[in-house]
């Protein structure tokens, strides 16, 4: 069962394209990432599907349903985390649930049980009287989900769940979002952190300049671009001029971030090093970072191409 | 499954629930500041109509036709009230929403904005009554407008919240800053608030200047006002009557238009 479609949808902001012909497939109970950098059009694609945003070209279906005709129903089966909250500052923390909930067609009565349901879910019980202004910028994230909670969506669309969050309740709010997945709730968001998009997402689609560059769960991914082991090189001693040299002499695929080269492509075992001087190697996994460097870099090029 | 995900057909109706909640949530946020709340709603012209009836009252003596100047002034009063809050709430308030995202967030749920505009004209109209009903009550009190008088200029207070919630909305919607949208009250309210025959009768004007009066929006709901206060109603008030009606018209598929063009990007 299909819960999202995406059919070469574009969206065009004068004569920029911040989407630009994106198809994917988001089955029913899974969590889709589009994981990519500020710009990549990520909540465009995210605003179109909620009904925010006109379609440019192409179309979407949310269970079946063509967006751009049924905008309506389709916001009805939606739970939208926009990345601004939208919490109401005028309304305490159980108002704010409540008349959401009469919003989306609870009744009064119906929205007051759903508000306590999801109060406890996301333990923000005892907070339920206090003023917006007086939460936690990770209660307030955690309020946000819970609201596009009240109406039991069957999808939810999350615009950067954990962006400005502190480590804890960037936890906290990952432990929630897979209990939420644990009762098979189909999961559409957008992220640019990449640990983020390795725990949640079961599949991944790399944006990057309005365009999917490629798709598939994290470990697919990782091995296709980075390999399976990958090495950071530190120079100690040694200076970037000649480190860069032999690595070009070398034919490894690296990438220079920070004071750090990044050696992507083993397979097996760590990529074969040609000895070089003045350099402290460590050996690690291949992660979603190297591929979204691989991948980000090659569109880099194209663009400039 | 709760009604919320039923399917809901597509375009052309109204879903009065939409409209409903955002009222009710106004409501809501508003009743949360009451004691705030009622400095505006009394105080504020108490003040207005104590000083002008019973101050500028003293000078001006006997109105032909009219009686006191107090029971001139009144209706004028209540009316420019109402307006304030009007325009109030569908400029300032409405504009902070757009800012903090409340319409946005309404979007995501089953929402359109034709449902938006109306929930706030009908909560400019709320606006309008409750003033009235204040302003109103006070001048009862010291016997400038009979008690009978009441539900018509209530009757005429829905037209002050449909077309001057519309003109706040229009600037709500046109405004890149709140500096921009601080215009509607320099150029619409304030001027219209003392030319509108509230405070004086627009003959007293040069006469240049008297077309441009009576095509004043306020105009037409005050000479209204002040029809009802009398119990005087005639042709005049017809066209009174059908001019709010014809504003009411205009302005709103143009403030539906214009805050789509706000909200949808």
């Amino acid at each position: 069962m299909i819960a999202i479609e995406a059919r070469s949808v574009v969206k065009t902001f004068g004569a920029l394209r911040a989407v630009d012909g994106v198809s994917f497939k988001v089955e029913r109970g899974e969590t889709y990432g589009l994981l990519g950098p500020n710009g990549a059009g990520k909540t465009s694609i995210m605003r179109m599907l909620a009904g925010l945003s006109p379609i440019s070209g192409g179309e979407l279906f949310l269970s079946g349903l063509n967006v751009a005709e049924h905008s309506r129903a389709v916001r009805a089966r939606l739970g939208v985390v926009t990345q601004a909250d939208g919490l109401d500052g005028e309304l305490s923390v159980r108002q704010n649930l409540e008349v959401f909930g009469f919003l989306v067609g609870l009744s009064r009565r119906q929205a007051r049980i759903r508000a306590d349901e999801v109060l406890g879910f996301f333990r923000l019980g005892d907070r339920a009287s206090s003023e917006v202004d007086e939460l936690s910028g990770g209660m307030r994230r955690r309020l946000a989900i819970a609201r596009a909670l009240m109406g039991e969506p069957e999808v939810i669309i999350l615009d950067e769940p954990s962006t400005g969050l502190d480590p804890e309740s960037r936890i906290r709010v990952w432990e929630e979002l897979a209990e939420l997945k644990r009762a098979d709730v189909t999961l559409l968001m957008s992220t640019h952190y990449m640990d983020e998009a390795e725990t949640l997402c079961d599949r991944i689609a790399i944006m990057h300049s309005g365009r999917i560059l490629d798709e598939g769960t994290p470990p697919e991914l990782v091995s296709r671009h980075a390999g399976s082991a990958a090495m950071d090189i530190r120079p100690n001693g040694s200076s970037r001029e000649s480190i860069r040299r032999q690595l070009d002499a070398s034919g490894l695929n690296y990438r220079e971030v920070g004071a750090l080269f990044r050696v992507t492509g083993g397979h097996g075992a760590p990529p074969a090093l040609p000895t070089i001087d003045g350099i402290q190697v460590t050996e690690r996994a291949a992660n979603l970072e190297d591929v979204f460097l691989a991948l980000a870099g090659r569109g880099l090029q194209e663009d400039q191409a | 499954m709760t009604t919320a995900t039923t399917l809901v057909p597509e375009t052309g109706f109204i879903r009065w629930r939409s409209v409903h909640a955002i009222w009710w949530r106004h409501l809501l946020a508003l009743s949360r500041v009451w004691q705030v709340a009622l400095t505006w709603f009394v105080i504020e012209p108490a003040v207005v109509l104590l000083a002008v009836a019973l101050g500028i009252g003293q000078l001006v003596g006997e109105m032909e036709g009219f009686g006191t100047y107090a029971m001139f002034v009144a209706p004028g009063i209540v009316i420019g009230t109402a307006m304030f809050h009007a325009i109030f709430e569908c400029s300032w308030s409405t504009f902070e929403r757009i800012g903090q995202s409340y319409y946005e967030t309404a979007l995501t749920a089953p929402v359109t904005i034709p449902e938006i505009v109306l929930a706030e004209l009908l909560f400019a109209v709320t606006r309008a009554l409750i003033s009235t009903v204040a302003v109103a009550g006070f001048a009862i009190a010291f016997g400038w407008i009979p008690l009978a008088a009441l539900p018509g200029l209530m009757l005429v207070s829905v037209g002050v919240g449909t077309v001057f919630g519309g003109i706040g909305l229009l600037f709500a919607a046109l405004s890149p800053s709140m500096h921009a949208l601080s215009l509607v009250f320099t150029l619409v309210a304030t001027p219209l608030y003392f030319f509108s025959g509230t405070f004086f009768p627009i003959a007293v004007l040069p006469e240049w200047l008297q077309p441009v009066a009576w095509a004043a929006p306020l105009t037409p709901l005050v000479e209204l006002a002040r029809g009802m206060a009398l119990g005087e109603l005639g042709r005049v008030h017809i066209y009174c009557a059908l001019y709010v009606l014809a504003l009411t018209a205009l302005l709103y598929p143009l403030a539906v238009h214009l805050m789509r063009r706000r909200l949808m990007k």
